[in-house]
């Protein structure tokens, strides 16, 4: 079988080279899909290739911590690269604002191998932290690198967007604090799908559209819950037919639970995101890499278009971790496993025997 | 711990953020916020009169107290009333909220307090509100870059007159105007529903929650067992605070308080619980085969 050298077999799909010559910043997936970034790469990866143009993304926010911003930027950006018309609205008074936080893509003398060895000596491997040396053994996204490079930018949190790409566009932004309902934002985001609606086969340029915290409090519109949910289902109903991607993200504290599970239905690609406590130092034995860290990502449910077929995470839960404090990577936990019987981590001393509770364990 | 919230309100935010924001919410059970309150004011108060603060002026919205009651104590904490009209200033929601009298027969007001204070006679109307608090704000720093900060007597107040949404809006307006430096207010959660206390929350940077001592003991018929638990619940409490910090993470804090004649004090709290955030991470579990 050829799972150890893909290319050189005849039977391996190489899916990620066939992408659309005529639109950049577009993918072909399986079943007819196509995809467009998340403007973080290992999102995309865990996505199985980004977020399908016609899909409803959304992202639960926590109310403690901003990741959710971290998100938006690199969605908003990696948009914006590719030429790609942006919607965005948002509940603060000054929208245009948040464009210039947005992030550049980082200059290409930057290595973008993950220096996963360095901190570790070469000889020790720690049995339980195995998946993190799995990415060693893969060489496939390598050959395709020039492509994902186009696909894919790698974003520096610290340069921010040159302003030629958000005047050069057309990037309408839209305030939501301080009309009565949601009327005005339907209206705008019924004007721009029209643009964007799905002719067969061909795609002439992918949309995005990226409206942060919906059910913010200090909008009129927070209080009425149904209200909210048919703007929810029309704006799904729209974008089903277009090449668009919309990207919506709430505080679900702020809702009751009842309309926290509908809003959680209507959703094709489900995240969340979740604040870590500080100088938890029971949380920095259980988890390696615990300084890096600047919160939790989890993926409930991921889009599956036009198939039934469902798509297996093998983990949902990942770390978001802020590289050099420019580069956003999201990395699978590497928890140490907990003693089922004395509940004591192994994380502290990193080998199996080490636990100093082994007593009960002596046969 | 609390002179750590008091030193970040002093801080103030940095230049394009919002400024940094305090709810100090208590309930029936422990009913020690307002003194909480007081503390931070006082300490705010010193940092802003020994120029040590990003903030000049202070602007204090009583809802719940008369003007001349935060002179007054301001005047025991040792705080020089007389020179204070260039930094302080009090906004009476207290006095006439509704408009209701048409002039004021102002024998409660003392002659300090009137010339600090300006009232306020239409606490519906938020939008007014926020641009008396701005003006006053304004009138206290003068032209320039300076900032002021802003303290609520209680949101609980506010929101009697006023829908959530509006309160929401003043409050992160308030938060995102250039010439706030810090903004607090103090709120009685049990007198609201969990959703403006989970708004509140969502709109602060830290929340400092005043809770009882002997948890267990609090709503118990008196015994001769648990007097001395229950007595203890009056003068003593639990101080916890949530920071949201710069790095996205959430830095949590204990104390505890109690309650006394002359003021409140903080003390740290002598054995640590450390809560493993357990919720938040897939559970990994070995299974031993024998």
């Amino acid at each position: 079988m050829a799972t150890t050298k893909p290319r050189l077999s005849s039977f391996s799909r190489n899916l990620s080279a066939v992408s659309s010559s005529q639109t950049p910043g577009v993918k072909c997936g399986p079943n007819g899909t196509m995809f467009v970034s998340s403007g973080i790469a290992d999102l995309d990866k865990i996505l199985g290739g980004g977020f399908p143009l016609g899909s409803l993304v959304m992202v639960m926010e926590d109310a403690e911590a901003p990741h959710h911003m971290l998100l938006l930027r690199n969605f908003m950006s990696q948009g914006l690269v590719h030429g790609q018309p942006l919607l965005y609205a948002s509940p603060s008074k000054d929208p245009r604002g948040f464009l210039g936080t947005l992030p550049s893509p980082a200059s290409l003398k930057h290595d973008k191998s993950r220096d996963r060895e360095s901190e570790q000596e070469k000889g020790l491997r720690i049995a339980w932290q195995y998946k993190k040396y799995m990415g060693e053994n893969q060489p496939n996204f390598d050959s395709h690198r020039d492509n994902k490079q186009d696909y894919c930018n790698e974003f520096d949190l610290r340069k921010p967007l040159e302003r030629h790409y958000f005047t050069r566009q057309r990037v309408n932004c839209v305030g939501i604090q301080d009309s009565k309902n949601l009327a005005a934002l339907q209206e705008h985001c019924a004007s721009f799908l029209a643009q964007h609606q799905r002719n067969d086969g061909s795609c002439a340029l992918a949309g995005r559209i990226a409206i942060q915290s919906l059910c913010a409090p200090q909008c009129e519109h927070s209080n009425m819950d149904w209200e909210m949910l048919s703007f929810i289902k029309s704006l799904k109903g729209m974008v089903r037919s277009s090449n668009a991607v919309v990207v919506i993200t709430f505080p679900p504290s702020l809702l009751s639970l009842s309309s926290t599970k509908r809003w959680q239905h209507m959703a094709d690609t489900l995240l969340s995101v979740a604040a870590i406590p500080d100088e938890d130092k029971e949380l920095a034995k259980l988890l390696s890499g615990y300084q890096d860290m600047v919160g939790l990502l989890n993926v409930h449910k991921v889009a599956r278009l036009n198939t039934q077929v469902p798509f297996i995470l093998e983990a949902t839960t990942f770390s978001i971790k802020l590289q050099k404090r420019r580069f956003l990577v999201l990395e699978c936990l590497n928890q140490a496993p907990v003693d089922g019987s004395s509940g004591s981590s192994y994380g502290t001393s990193g080998s199996c025997s080490g636990s100093s509770k082994a007593g009960t364990l002596d046969f | 711990m609390a002179d750590t919230i008091c030193r970040t309100l002093r801080d103030g935010g940095l230049e394009g953020e919002h400024a940094p924001a305090l709810t100090i919410k208590d309930s029936k059970a422990s009913p020690f916020g307002f003194d909480v309150f007081n503390y931070v004011l006082t300490q705010l108060s010193n940092y802003i009169l020994a120029g040590k603060s990003q903030s000049r002026g202070l602007v204090v919205v009583a809802y719940s107290r008369s003007p001349s009651f935060y002179v007054d104590l301001l005047k025991r904490r040792g705080i020089d009333i007389a020179s204070s009209h260039d930094w302080i200033h009090i906004l009476d929601c207290y006095t006439d909220p509704l408009g209701w009298k048409n002039w004021l027969i102002d024998k409660d007001i003392s002659q300090e307090a009137s010339s600090l204070s300006s009232f306020c006679q239409d606490v519906r109307n938020l939008d007014k509100l926020y641009s008396l608090i701005i003006e006053q704000g304004k009138g206290l720093i003068g032209q320039g870059k300076d900032r002021f900060s802003i303290a609520i007597d209680s949101v609980s107040e506010m929101v009697r007159h006023a829908s959530i949404s509006s309160v929401a809006g003043i409050l992160s307006n308030l938060r995102s105007h250039d010439q706030v430096s810090s903004i607090f207010w103090l709120l009685h959660s049990d007198l609201h529903e969990i959703k403006f206390t989970s708004v509140l929350e969502y709109l602060s940077s830290m929340v400092a929650s005043v809770e009882p001592f002997n948890q267990a003991a609090f709503g118990q018929r008196v015994d001769l067992e648990n007097l001395s638990m229950l007595e203890q619940n009056f003068r003593k409490g639990k101080f916890h605070v949530r920071f949201k910090r710069r790095n996205g993470r959430v830095r949590v804090m204990c104390e505890e308080i109690l309650v006394e004649l002359a003021g409140i004090k903080f003390t740290p709290v002598l054995s640590e619980d450390e809560i493993i955030n357990q919720r938040l991470l897939p559970k990994v579990s070995i299974i031993v085969l024998s």
